[in-house]
């Protein structure tokens, strides 16, 4: 092996970054181009099939009910205030905040659970009545598998934050977190448009 | 560089430092010896090699079930395999090839030399890296161990629906088709993000973007091709799964679903998967020729820019599989003209590499050899591939044996046999010994003469009318004699395979002692010792040009100020590679087997009950919360750096 000389010196960098500094900032979007792309793909399979009805839905089914998933979205756009409110208070380590927002961020993911399971009620449909009911089903379930696992990954981060040893890395932890949130809310609004409204257009 | 970073002259460490240093390193980045450690370890190169192991251990499976297929076509009439027989034979060979071999094993090499040639000590989420790995051994454990009780798929490594769907194929082998798939697929899209994420944020200060070796621009586009296709047959595959367990109708016309719908979305992933495949190889290519001619690559922005291009188009040709599906015309006529456009790449890096052998001073070296033998039968591959791009010709072609092998000649020719020179010029530093020369020549040549032997009668065979995927034919046909002589060529090929694992077996043990850089090659994992030690490098080297080793004389620069007692590792800025943070890698945790475990468990009761899902996924999130939780050695290196503040 060659010797070696210094050029630099790096001991003085820091070990807590934020946003595309981060590593995990940078794991997270390509996890979310991954989910993305997949729901896209549904989405896709959605229109792909309704070239093969006369109508849309399919004649003898209802249309999908709108109150809930409006609801829903409305929760979810609101949702991304306190989470914003909780990613600008990691950046500045102000932890009264970021625990105060949390638990008000697992309340509302909660409550997009519960609204959620009423959702695929909405739907009117089940996956086994036609295609139509298999590629409604199939968008709602893939963006449901997404938020579950949100859910469960909000919950735990926030256990963590409350525990006594906190550390600078968490709370970059809890903005990347955000990060996540922001796609997983954002995402529904066209699913939304394309499963709940589209059948009233088309 | 960033102010942060500004060179900071110091006198070279007094050689009892140098010492202690690397006692140090040695100490925090260990992997002890133990099956239990083993289980744990999280370094890029152990999990590298067990995926290079395994995938090539497939090969072997798969080349033996193409070997038993052969040997059935060797006459007419033959009765070596059944039908039913048959059709599992060549679906296992696809799928092994596919999805067992070749995604990961150009990925896995990527994983064991990107870290290195980039400067880096490790992937970017090492125990993510580890999961990866385990969950693509469950998925290859879960398909043979399925095979061996008969329920091996058998409708080919497409799947076309009807055929695999509830009402033509009872029984579960579509459903170990579809979920053994899915494991692949989680396995391949955990690979691409670690390699990105590592290329993007742990190159060595001072490697700009522009001055990233070839092999790791090929392993980038490579790995982001695979973020966007992947997604395409997972879904697939899982919509396939519940039309089959739980009477969705995705693909039933009768209900509204859509046979076209699975064509679609299998090639529009099936399609990107031959350059998946394809571009790495391109990497190995560059690598090679550039050290066994002693001069870079000629023309370093055409063929980065010609591997993003393929990159982009290979998304645009899906449909060329589609032709005798009775698509309009006019996309048809699109896809007739994309499919002959990324010859265009393709072309342009050919001329380059012969531009720089014309140049250079060649070393015909078996990895030599290898990369000539590529040229040549990739070359001819491009060829028929561009024939069938035409509508016309390949509504004649379609489904016959010509198409077998145009596309042997691909991936053969553009895949493995790059393949098998980077495992010649990369064995030395993975082992530090020698893969003999002699018996790498025995290898090479009766490999290329059996793969002639093998697929070039299969041209006229197609001519002749021979369909795909039949288990036997009539003696009245006329192609008996071809066929045994490509079976003669497989016997040939299957004899080059075995001299190759002697020779590795033969040079592990005893092969000449390799010395760091016994190529004298231009790129960074030449710089540090043959095996590399598990950090990697004693410092994160310093870039200045596109070839370090060249271009360097005398004294590597170095960065320093890493701590040694805990796994430190360099973040860097995106385009420019300067120094932008420190990171603490994790440490080695038994969590992404039990995560893998759980997924297994998920996805295989899956086929039998959708109750799966309450099962497994429950397990899932408990090995998930289990990886994350702060603990014991982590939490007390943790407080050990924030004591630095």
């Amino acid at each position: 092996m060659r010797g070696t000389r210094a050029v630099a010196d790096v001991r003085h960098l820091p070990r807590t970054v934020f946003g595309n500094r981060s590593l995990m900032w940078w794991g997270t979007m390509g996890y979310i181009m991954i989910e993305g792309t997949t729901l896209f793909i549904c989405a896709v399979t959605y229109f792909y099939l309704s070239r093969n009805f006369a109508t849309w839905p399919p004649q003898h089914i209802y249309r999908p009910g709108l109150v809930i998933p409006t609801i829903q979205v409305g929760v979810m756009l609101l949702s991304i205030i306190p989470m914003r409110w909780v990613d600008r208070a990691t950046r500045r380590m102000d932890l009264a905040t970021v625990r105060t927002g949390l638990l008000i961020c697992s309340a509302l993911i909660l409550a997009m659970c519960v609204l959620r399971f009423y959702e695929f009620r909405a739907l009117q449909v089940r996956w086994d009545t036609s295609a139509y009911g298999s590629a409604a089903w199939a968008v709602v379930f893939s963006h449901t598998t997404l938020l579950v696992l949100e859910a469960a990954e909000t919950l735990t981060i926030t256990a963590l934050i409350f525990g006594d040893q906190v550390e600078e890395r968490d709370l970059s932890g809890v903005s990347d977190n955000a990060l996540y949130w922001y796609f997983l809310t954002g995402v529904w609004v066209p699913l939304y448009i394309a499963v709940f409204l589209s059948p009233y257009f088309m | 560089m960033s102010a942060a970073a500004a060179p900071v002259p110091q006198p070279p460490p007094a050689y009892e430092d140098q010492e202690r240093v690397r006692r140090e390193l040695e100490q925090t980045w260990a992997q002890p010896p133990g099956l239990w450690h083993w289980l744990r370890s999280v370094d890029h190169k152990s999990i590298a090699k067990r995926y290079i192991v395994t995938a090539f251990i497939f090969f072997v499976l798969a080349g033996l079930e193409a070997a038993t297929m052969r040997a059935q076509l060797a006459r007419p009439e033959n009765t070596v395999l059944g039908p039913d027989a048959y059709n599992q034979f060549f679906t296992m060979h696809g799928l092994t090839m596919m999805f067992l071999f070749a995604v990961p094993i150009m990925e896995a090499m990527g994983l064991y030399f990107v870290p290195l040639m980039i400067g880096a000590r490790n992937v970017a989420f090492p125990r993510l890296n580890a999961y990866g790995y385990w969950v693509y051994l469950c998925g290859g454990i879960f398909l043979y161990l399925m095979f061996f009780m008969n329920t091996g798929p058998d409708v080919g490594w497409f799947g076309y629906v009807p055929l695999s769907g509830p009402e033509f194929s009872p029984g579960k082998r579509a459903d170990v088709y579809a979920q053994a798939i899915t494991f692949t697929e989680i396995a391949s899209l955990v690979g691409s993000v670690e390699l990105i994420v590592t290329i993007f944020k742990n190159r060595a200060p001072g490697m700009t973007l522009n001055r990233m070796p070839l092999f790791v621009w090929a392993m980038l586009v490579q790995a982001f091709m695979i973020l966007f296709a992947m997604p395409w047959v997972a879904t697939a595959t899982q919509f396939l799964a519940m039309d089959r367990l739980m009477a969705t109708h995705f693909f039933n016309p009768a209900e509204g679903g859509d046979a076209l719908l699975w064509q679609h979305l299998f090639w529009f992933f099936g399609h990107p998967e031959v350059y998946i495949i394809f571009i790495p190889a391109l990497g190995f290519v560059s690598s090679i020729i550039g050290t066994f001619t002693r001069r870079p690559v000629f023309g370093y922005p055409v063929m980065v820019l010609s591997m993003i291009a393929t990159g982009f188009l290979g998304f645009g040709l899906w449909v060329h599989h589609m032709f005798a599906t009775g698509l309009p015309q006019l996309g048809e006529s699109f896809f007739t003209g994309a499919s002959m456009m990324i010859a265009i790449p393709s072309g342009i890096q050919i001329f380059c590499w012969i531009a720089t052998i014309w140049s250079g001073r060649p070393r015909f070296t078996v990895p030599f050899l290898f990369v000539l033998g590529f040229v040549v039968l990739f070359i001819i591959g491009g060829f028929t591939g561009v024939m069938i791009a035409s509508v016309p010709f390949d509504q004649q072609v379609h489904d016959s044996y010509f198409i077998v092998a145009h596309f042997h000649y691909v991936l053969i020719g553009g895949a493995v046999f790059p393949l098998f020179g980077a495992f010649y010029y990369w064995f030395p530093k993975v082992t530090g010994r020698m893969l003999s020369e002699r018996l790498g020549r025995w290898n090479f040549w009766l490999f290329f003469i059996g793969m002639n032997v093998t697929f070039f009668p299969m041209h006229q065979l197609g001519f002749e009318g021979m369909p795909r995927r039949v288990y036997t034919y009539l003696p009245e046909t006329g192609w008996g004699d071809l066929n045994l002589l490509a079976t003669i060529g497989a016997v040939t090929i299957a004899t080059s395979m075995l001299i190759f694992v002697i020779n590795v077996v033969r040079s592990y043990r005893v092969g000449l002692p390799a010395g760091d850089d016994p190529w004298g090659g231009e790129t960074l994992e030449w710089a540090t010792t043959s095996p590399p030690p598990h950090y990697n490098f004693e410092y994160p080297p310093v870039v200045e040009s596109r070839s370090p080793l060249w271009d360097t004389t005398g004294e590597m620069p170095v960065v320093t100020g890493l701590r040694t007692d805990v796994r430190d590792t360099l973040v860097t800025t995106l385009l420019d590679a300067e120094p932008d943070s420190k990171h603490r890698h994790p440490n080695p945790s038994i969590w992404p087997l039990l995560s893998a475990i759980a997924t297994t468990i998920l996805f295989v009761t899956l086929i039998f009950t959708p109750w799966g899902a309450v099962i497994g996924t429950p397990l899932f999130l408990l090995a998930l919360l289990g990886w994350g939780w702060p603990r014991g050695r982590d939490k007390r290196e943790q407080q050990l750096v924030e004591s630095e503040a």
